[in-house]
């Protein structure tokens, strides 16, 4: 395959003579002036357009440490509460003596508080779709295993269960 | 001095002097190019503040790629197109060269008064390039990137303009030795 020629790869056919380059630039370059104005109003916009657009090197430092802090102590707020469990709500403290005497725990009614009774609760709890609050045994605000341990605990050890 | 590519990655990070410098640098090269393009002053100070403000818009994040007359020359000429429909100039291009001539007509340069002549009657995209590379001294290159067209169609028009000047009687002097 031959090599296409390509057409003027001859320089000296796209040069012109220094008078041609002359009298072109008389007629295009005229010696016109841009007015003290039209510079300070660009110059102004791109003061305003720097200094807007946080391009300050201080500033930007500025805002990546504070929120670099921020972040910081987000996360030493939540490693503490974590390590302090503070989420979950203080177990109350429950009187085993004072749960036998309360007639409420007695859910088979003989007489005494015994595992008997827990079991009664467990299957309370499990066939009600709406624990009442009076199955709340131990107080912490929900209806569950925790209930049916207490009472377990409870009658295990009380002398005999007997009320 | 620094380059524009390091005026730029100043500019980049923020340094507004480093902007205003590439303004001075260009500010009379982009006015001339305008005053082309528009054939009024007026228009051609409102390209010249919308084009610094297109490019300011570019920073941060800027990236010159090629020259940055290369960059601009297409700015300029959109603008300018734009501003002149904008204020109802719909002068051809054709007429707005025949304003440009007009002046220089009256001078005493009668050898310039008609290279003029011979200019407005060129095709349009070979004054073009005859202006690019003699007035605004642009190189091949750079034409044909401004102009984003191929190399060989840049030296094409460029041959065919500066042979239209070589077998005009009236610019013919200018090409004997």
């Amino acid at each position: 395959m031959t090599k296409r020629r390509e057409h003027f790869d001859e320089d000296l056919d796209l040069e012109a003579s220094e008078k041609v380059s002359a009298d072109l630039s008389t007629l295009f370059k005229p010696q016109l002036s841009v007015p003290p104005e039209v510079d300070r109003a660009i110059l102004e916009r791109a003061g305003t357009h720097f200094a807007g657009r946080g391009f300050a090197k201080s500033g930007r430092r500025r805002f990546r440490w504070v929120s670099l802090w921020k972040v910081a102590a987000a996360a030493a707020v939540v490693i503490l509460a974590f390590s302090l469990n503070l989420t979950n709500k203080p177990a109350p403290t429950v009187y085993y003596a004072d749960l036998a005497k309360v007639g409420a725990v007695d859910f088979d009614r003989n007489g005494r508080v015994d595992i008997l009774d827990a079991f009664k609760l467990a299957r309370q709890i499990e066939l009600a779709s709406n624990a009442g609050t009076n199955l709340d045994i131990n107080g912490d605000g929900l209806v569950n295993r925790g209930d049916v341990d207490v009472v377990a605990l409870a009658a295990v050890s009380l002398d005999k269960g007997v009320l | 001095m620094n380059s524009d590519q390091e005026l730029i990655e100043l500019a980049n990070q923020g340094d507004c002097e480093a902007f205003g410098i590439l303004y001075h640098r260009y500010r009379d090269w982009v006015h001339r190019l305008a005053w082309r393009f528009t054939g009024n002053r007026q228009d051609a100070l409102d390209v010249l503040q919308e084009t610094f403000t297109y490019l300011l818009g570019k920073f941060p994040g800027f990236e010159l790629t090629a020259a940055m007359t290369t960059f601009l020359y297409p700015v300029v000429k959109h603008i300018s197109f734009t501003i002149r429909r904008k204020n109802r100039r719909f002068a051809s291009e054709n007429q707005v060269l025949s304003e440009l001539v007009a002046p220089a007509l009256q001078e005493t340069e009668h050898s310039r008064a008609e290279l003029a002549a011979v200019l407005a009657a060129l095709a349009e995209n070979q004054r073009e390039i005859l202006l690019m590379r003699f007035v605004d001294d642009m190189s091949l290159r750079q034409i044909a990137d401004a102009l984003k067209i191929p190399m060989g169609t840049v030296k094409s028009r460029l041959h065919h303009a500066l042979k239209a000047l070589r077998n005009d009687r009236r610019t013919r002097d200018y090409f004997l030795e």
